[in-house]
């Protein structure tokens, strides 16, 4: 008897948990796709303001985008410093995941953590040590020094991208070409590097993207005269609306959603 | 990897002594150079520099943090960065441990790809881009007041945007596809079979989920929970527009620091307080789960 009742206490209270479980996952759910749909829908706006719903729509913001002369000098910059960074990130972090992968130096847990770790640290304050820094080389408000602290920014997404990518490459097939005659640099770029080609390439398109977003180094350490793509926007939202942005937003995202999905395809390419 | 370090295999070739299939130590070390000297300038020591200005700038000594401490608007900044934080380190663990529960059960495929989409969405925007559709979202003639308004169940918009509850919604808007990727290894790891057995055994689901499944995910739930926290209280770009002047936040306080009242070794001694609680947040992660569990939490 006592059993019964235990049994159906325990299947309301299943049931109770499943439904918990089912209404966290719509909520998330809605809670991620509102704000991204919200803001294409706006763009198709036509209305003078920001409001919603929109009282008549149209392709006025996209319009404007291309034609108010405001957007091409951030956007030129932004693409100009992101793919200085996407060199400068595989520059330092292919080296670095060949000789983590191949050789048996000590200290190479500590190398890899010390890649990865801009990725946790609290980025304004570190944002400031790198004003402190930026400060005493004469590199604020420069343009390579931009480029330096996105390459360092950048540097966790490459690194773990090419070793992840890495580890899916079998040492024996350099081994083999090694026996067979061939010195490590020939069976390196002849076989390995080779089939690692996908992931340089998805490497160095995330190294892009996390420049082209990236906007708090910009803010601390661009001085007035750099002005990126992310810098712009932030200076126009703080300051005034402009409804253009949403237009702006819209291309953004697409964009960054096609370069971010080409190199998670790339990224699974290796076999 | 690990065939390499196992099986050194050896070779005699020539007289150049015994080979190793492994990397020697000379080209190694030149091939990590790049990223010894970069990490060196712009990662140590940048660091170290905000540790010891924020001792020697000013008048030095400890008064830059008693500074800190007796101003009551830092302090109550730093309490607010630190509940918003865990707030929003909640919310992750809560809807991302939902969502990468989800993930990892097999289903239907067209709901899954839905699910990965949303989840990855975000990852799409830039921070300022995200950060600016949750100020539109949540303004006066935003989404939400224009919806209450029409249903009838306000009249007047509620004030929204710049509130703490705007700066925890756009950081949680942020982190929770860190959370949900830092989470799944986890709970694909996670042997559902074990879920029947406990049934079988005559335990309730819900009570095979609390002692079965909790007990096995709760590294991979602690691991995401630090990583989350440790970036949250970083935040610079999203409290800044979300919260606007009036929402006490570290960020906002170590930028007016700096560029309005040119008050930099303040500023460094607010940057080493953020950076020594994110690192015992870590460190202590390390001690309970282990870097295993912290690392896969990292990578992607």
């Amino acid at each position: 008897m006592s059993r019964t009742i235990h049994g159906r206490r325990n299947r309301t209270i299943d049931r109770a948990s499943k439904i918990l479980g089912r209404v966290l996952v719509t909520c998330a759910v809605i809670f991620l796709l509102a704000p991204a749909l919200f803001i294409a829908l706006l763009s198709f706006s036509n209305d003078r303001r920001v409001s919603f719903p929109p009282q008549s729509w149209g392709l006025d913001r996209y319009i404007a985008v291309f034609t108010s002369g405001k957007w091409g000098a951030p956007t030129l910059m932004s693409l100009e410093i992101g793919a200085w960074v996407a060199f400068g990130s595989l520059l330092v972090a292919l080296p670095l995941v060949f000789a983590l992968k191949r050789s048996v130096m000590p200290g190479r847990g500590l190398l890899e953590a010390t890649a990865i770790a801009p990725l946790v640290i609290p980025i304004s304050a570190y944002a400031v040590g790198l004003y402190a820094v930026f400060a005493q080389l004469d590199l604020l408000g420069e343009k390579f020094g931009i480029i330096l602290a996105h390459t360092v920014h950048a540097l966790p997404m490459v690194v773990i991208v090419l070793s992840t990518s890495l580890d899916q490459i079998r040492p024996d097939l350099e081994l083999s070409a090694m026996t067979m005659g061939a010195n490590r640099l020939k069976a390196w770029t002849s076989i390995t590097l080779r089939l690692l080609v996908p992931a340089i390439a998805a490497a160095m398109l995330f190294g892009f993207i996390s420049s082209f977003d990236e906007a708090v180094f910009i803010t601390f350490l661009g001085g007035v005269g750099l002005v990126t793509l992310p810098k712009y926007i932030f200076d126009s939202v703080q300051y005034g609306v402009d409804p253009a942005i949403t237009a702006m937003a819209t291309i953004l995202m697409i964009t960054t959603a096609g370069i971010m999905l080409l190199g998670s395809a790339l990224r699974k390419d290796i076999k | 990897m690990t065939h390499v370090d196992s099986h050194p295999q050896r070779l005699k070739v020539g007289r150049s002594g015994p080979w190793s299939a492994a990397l020697p130590m000379l080209p190694a070390v030149f091939m990590v150079a790049p990223l010894v000297i970069v990490a060196l300038l712009f990662i140590v020591y940048p660091l170290v520099k905000l540790g010891i200005d924020s001792f020697t700038g000013g008048s030095g000594g400890f008064s830059n943090y008693s500074a800190v401490f007796q101003s009551a608007a830092i302090r109550n900044s730093l309490v607010s960065t630190l509940l918003m934080s865990a707030v929003v380190t909640v919310l992750c663990l809560l809807l991302g441990g939902s969502l990468a529960w989800s993930l990892s059960k097999p289903g239907n495929k067209i709901l899954k790809t839905l699910l990965w989409t949303a989840v990855l969405l975000p990852f799409w925007m830039g921070v300022v881009v995200k950060t600016y559709a949750w100020a539109v979202l949540l303004a006066n003639n935003g989404l939400i007041n224009s919806f209450f308004m029409r249903i009838g169940l306000i009249d007047e918009p509620m004030t929204l945007l710049y509130t703490p509850m705007a700066v925890v919604l756009g950081m949680t808007y942020t982190m929770l596809p860190y959370a949900v990727l830092a989470m799944y290894p986890t709970m694909a790891g996670f042997d559902k079979e074990l879920l029947n057995s406990a049934s079988v055994l005559g335990s309730s689901n819900t009570g095979a989920m609390y002692r079965v499944w909790l007990p096995l995910v709760r590294p991979g739930l602690v691991a995401g929970g630090a990583i989350v926290f440790a970036i949250s209280i970083g935040f610079y770009i999203t409290p800044v527009l979300l919260g606007g002047a009036q929402t006490p936040f570290m960020a906002t306080v170590i930028g007016d620091d700096i560029f309005a009242y040119f008050n930099y070794p303040r500023a460094a001694a607010s940057s080493v307080i953020l950076l020594v609680i994110a690192l015992t947040v870590l460190i202590a992660t390390l001690k309970t789960v282990g870097v295993k569990a912290l690392k896969g939490g990292l990578e992607k």
